[in-house]
């Protein structure tokens, strides 16, 4: 009902507009007013002289009020780099966009159409061509030299990168994560691509192994599954990406890495995180817009931050849900998180004996120590075998 | 044989068929018509008709997007099983912001703009009788109508619209019998013809715009002679020829990988926990296939919207264009540029850190000659005696939205800060302001201006003033506050998910009430253009702007040939205003005794 009612009401509009509009155009013809355009030039440079003020006065009131609720500073150290490459950037490009607008709508209001008034005949000079031809591309070789500079920094080789490195595997599919850090002996068991490896039961791997780790490599043994993404301060961190089924990004936008998930082609990405999580939070406490009150929480906003983790390639119906916390520590609280993970490979241990127990009458699931990735693993595991027998 | 001689072959063969008097039956006359200046209407009302689609597509979408909580029961009445309790389902969200994309890219940009513009001037403007062939420019017209309806029909299947993106990115379009996307099933096989069909349009076309611009040139009129418009329609043409083809190869080889079992795009997929056969082939070599064509297609849709607008503003700042010769040397450093930066889309896809280098270096060389025209553009108003009508509103409009999207391109464009950028809704509003609004601001320039020459009519001025400022206010007032939200992500249906990106909901809203109002605005237009070009204020003289070039030297009434007796005979270059104490000298006028030709 209320739709019917808009449709009418704009129709409506759209009318009076229209037959005002026609009622205006027609009396200036029957007055023979209509080939006289200097009446209405005047008023349109005026017009647009106010649009040119109101602009202005638009974009300088709409920064004021977003970006305070823009994304906060970047938390890694090629953020930082990234983030002044951006405002150096911005200060050109704000120069010319401020200095070309006041100019170009100037002209239209001081040059409006007027009786008698003559165009003057210029047309062209090389002097001027050549000075604006010459200043962009100077301001452009900057900009560029500057930008290849921070870019070729953010991708060192990687065979070269400093030993401390923490790598973490981050394999994507719709529409989660699969976050495998490698355990204690910090090197992940291999992963084979093929179907002896992957959805295939076999004695020994009888679960969806949808990454295809080989179990035969001892180095799998201790890797294991997170929820949570968990990294050092100031410690370099190598993601290696990948992707399942279709083209996902791994995107933290506290840190400013992007780097595209695709099937088939591994990708990695190299940062080091310089604010731990604790840290951030008290950074962000001191801006009001972090000090409102989360409605959610009932606290303020700066108190329940977190980095996270996004997906940033369109991946199919639910490409806006695939989220996951990122959370910077200190290296002793790192170890202690590490400690508490069950690796994949004792899970599945546990969960065959599990399995087994049930079919004697005991069922429990639900190992402790388990993360839901983890538990997922064994639910599909339980499936598996109850579907088998 | 010289080209004149050719021109004036050309000019008796057609005066002979003119003098014949074939008979036009209603068939031939306005639906399979050979005559230029009716397949560019053909192309102009296809355009709009895709235009309002596209818009209101748009609309559903903002519907979303500003309120993602809320029901809106009519979205179930009008749309069925894609809103059930009146929510956009999630597939069907995807496919409105698909096929948005699509229509407005394709339909509406490159064939309504190109196709109407091309095939209005550059027979008039070169004082040729019509295009160098009819009937390939009438299969043109026809291979799009065709492509539009397939595409149209996509919209009824019951896999809804192809929804996986307007890129068609594989696998998540690679793959026809994986239910990873509904979309992506048969929706997007109409989708992969239609674009096929389309592809077939342009070539033609282009082939066409080429070979005529070339060939079919009046005495007098060298190349040096043309208006700025053709320059710019001779060099979309060119990259559209060049380009378009990759889309083709691009898409044909898709359809293998979807119907023959073949991994072109495919490999080491899992899905549901089963390795499927694809192996070896790769999603980014779709990617360079797709974008060597894609980034080509922006300056398809910008270039002749720059042409048309230096033409407008020109003639209605009763100056010539300033530094004429540059112009042309810009519009043909951005072509030749055109085809070395189409990786700067793909920055952040694995692709070695040093090709992503070269791609910046190009990509931001792009920036001088745009500047080039800018500040030539600027210049040309300076001191001019501007009539501020709706088509020189709408082409000063053009220059604001260009220098603000053109300026946030040379962010994107440096690999380092594309990094945190790619795929945010700074990127939308970016290629929506440079793109988007700026070539509907250069064809609404257009329109306003050649349609006395298309109707025998004017546009109705009030309504234009109007539609002006509300697309000028509103498009600013959509796209700007956009790049405030740096850093989120793009196609995303809901933003809840996130605690970072879950802080824009009032602006969302503001946003999406704004896109209504403006498309309420452009429905005035359609309107207008309706009733103008049948009630509207008649042409009193066949040159009411008082312009130097070719078309405004046809009568009003519109035949096949479109001059009466012998073609014009062209003496000077098109921008002769304010010189030897006259406002304006047509380019049919002799030099004066004395007088040196500008070119």
């Amino acid at each position: 009902m209320t739709t019917i009612l808009g449709i009418i009401i704009v129709i409506c509009i759209l009318l009076v507009i229209f037959y005002v509009a026609r009622t205006v155009d027609l009396t200036k013809e029957l007055k023979g007013e209509s080939d006289d355009t200097v009446p209405a030039s005047n008023v349109q440079g005026y017009l647009m002289f106010g649009f040119l003020i109101a602009f202005f006065i638009g974009i300088t009131w709409s920064s004021m009020y977003f970006v305070p609720k823009m994304l906060p500073s970047p938390s890694s150290v090629h953020g930082v780099a990234i983030e002044k490459l951006f405002n150096m950037t911005l200060f050109f490009t704000g120069i010319v966009f401020v200095i070309t607008h006041i100019v170009l709508f100037w002209f239209v209001f001081k040059y409006r159409e007027k009786r008698g008034a003559k165009a003057y005949f210029f047309s062209h000079s090389n002097m001027l061509e050549l000075l604006w031809t010459a200043i962009p591309a100077v301001v452009m070789l900057i900009l560029v030299v500057k930008g290849l500079v921070t870019w070729l920094s953010i991708f060192p080789n990687t065979k070269t990168l400093p030993k401390e490195t923490m790598v973490i595997e981050a394999t994507a599919q719709q529409f989660k994560w699969n976050i495998r850090y490698p355990g204690l002996d910090k090197d992940f068991g291999a992963r084979k691509i093929d179907t002896a490896h992957i959805g295939i039961a076999t004695p020994d791997v009888w679960w969806k192994n949808e990454l295809g780790i080989d179990w035969t490599d001892k180095a799998s043994h201790d890797d294991f599954f997170a929820d949570t993404i968990y990294l050092v301060k100031n410690k370099p961190v190598l993601m290696k990406l990948g992707a399942l089924d279709v083209l996902h990004s791994f995107y933290l936008p506290h840190f400013r890495v992007k780097m595209d998930c695709v099937p088939g082609v591994p990708t990695t990405f190299y940062f080091i995180p310089n604010q731990t999580t604790v840290e951030k939070r008290k950074e962000l406490s001191t801006l009001p817009e972090w000090q409102k009150i989360n409605p959610a929480t009932g606290g303020p906003k700066y108190s329940t931050f977190n980095f996270e983790l996004a997906c940033a390639e369109l991946c199919g119906r639910s490409h806006y849900t695939m989220q996951k916390y990122v959370v910077v520590v200190e290296q002793a609280e790192y170890d202690q998180w590490v400690k508490e993970h069950t690796p994949i490979y004792a899970s599945i241990q546990k969960a065959q004996q599990a399995a087994l127990d049930k079919d004697k009458g005991t069922t429990n699931s639900t190992q402790p120590g388990m993360n839901d990735s983890t538990k997922v693993v064994v639910d599909s595991l339980l499936d598996k075998k109850t579907a088998m027998k | 044989m010289a080209i004149e001689e050719i021109a004036n072959l050309h000019a008796e063969i057609h005066h002979g068929e003119h003098d014949d008097h074939h008979e036009e039956t209603f068939l031939t006359k306005y639906i399979f018509s050979q005559d230029h200046k009716m397949i560019a209407k053909q192309f102009l009302y296809t355009g709009m008709f895709w235009a309002v689609v596209g818009a209101l597509l748009s609309v559903l979408f903002r519907l979303q997007l500003g309120w993602p909580d809320t029901a809106f029961p009519f979205l179930e009445t009008i749309l069925g099983k894609w809103a059930e309790g009146g929510k956009v389902s999630n597939d069907f969200y995807y496919a409105l912001v698909t096929m948005h994309g699509t229509i407005l890219v394709f339909f509406v940009l490159t064939a309504g703009l190109s196709g109407t513009f091309s095939n209005l001037l550059i027979p008039y403007q070169l004082g040729a009788r019509d295009m160098a062939s009819g009937f390939i420019n009438m299969l043109s017209y026809w291979f799009f109508f065709l492509s539009g309806v397939v595409m149209f029909c996509s919209f009824f299947v019951h896999t809804g619209p192809a929804s996986g993106g307007w890129t068609a990115y594989p696998p998540i379009n690679g793959m026809r019998d994986v239910a990873i996307n509904k979309g992506s099933g048969l929706g997007l096989d109409l989708w992969i013809i239609s674009m096929s069909l389309f592809i077939v349009s342009v070539l033609l076309g282009g082939l066409n715009y080429v070979a005529t611009i070339l060939n079919l040139r009046t005495k007098g009129m060298s190349m040096w002679r043309m208006p700025l418009t053709i320059w710019a329609f001779l060099f979309t043409a060119i990259l559209g020829i060049l380009s378009f083809p990759a889309l083709l190869a691009a898409v044909v080889l898709m359809s293998f990988d979807r119907l023959a079992g073949t991994s072109f795009y495919l490999s080491d997929i899992v899905v549901n926990g089963q390795l499927l056969s694809h192996h070896g082939g790769s999603p980014i070599l779709f990617q360079h296939l797709f974008w060597f064509l894609g980034h080509p297609e922006v300056y398809i849709i910008i270039v002749p919207a720059m042409g048309l607008v230096s033409e407008v503003l020109s003639v209605h700042s009763r100056k010539p264009i300033f530094g004429y010769r540059a112009m042309v040397f810009s519009l043909m450093a951005i072509t030749v540029l055109a085809f070395l930066v189409w990786a700067h889309h793909m920055f952040v896809t694995g692709m070695n850190p040093f090709a992503g280098s070269i791609f910046v270096l190009f990509t931001l060389i792009i920036a001088v000659p745009s500047a080039v025209k800018v500040f030539n553009w600027i210049t040309t108003i300076w001191r001019g005696n501007l009539r501020l009508n709706p088509a020189m509103l709408f082409a000063i409009g053009f220059v604001s939205m260009f220098i603000s999207g053109g300026l946030t391109g040379i962010f994107l464009g440096n690999s380092a800060i594309d990094i945190p950028l790619h795929d945010t809704y700074f990127v939308v509003a970016h290629f929506h302001i440079v793109m988007g609004v700026a070539a509907f601001f250069g064809m609404f320039a257009g329109v306003y201006h050649w349609f006395p020459k298309m109707f025998g009519r004017h546009l109705n001025d009030t309504m234009g003033y109007i539609h002006f400022y509300g697309t000028l206010i509103g498009a600013y007032a959509i796209f700007f506050p956009m790049h405030f939200m740096t850093g989120i992500p793009r196609r995303y249906a809901r933003f809840d998910s996130f605690e970072f990106a879950n802080n824009f909901g009032g602006l969302n809203k503001f946003i999406s009430i704004v896109a209504m109002i403006v498309f309420v605005l452009q429905l005035m237009f359609v309107i207008n253009v309706v009733y103008s070009s049948l009630r509207g204020r008649r042409m009193k003289s066949i040159n009411p702007y008082g312009a130097t070039t070719l078309e405004w030297t046809t009568p009003v009434e519109h035949f096949h040939g479109n001059w009466s007796g012998e073609l014009p005979e062209v003496h000077r270059w098109p921008y002769d205003y304010a010189v030897n104490g006259q406002e304006f000298i047509p380019q049919t006028t002799p030099l004066s005794e004395g007088e040196i030709s500008h070119s």
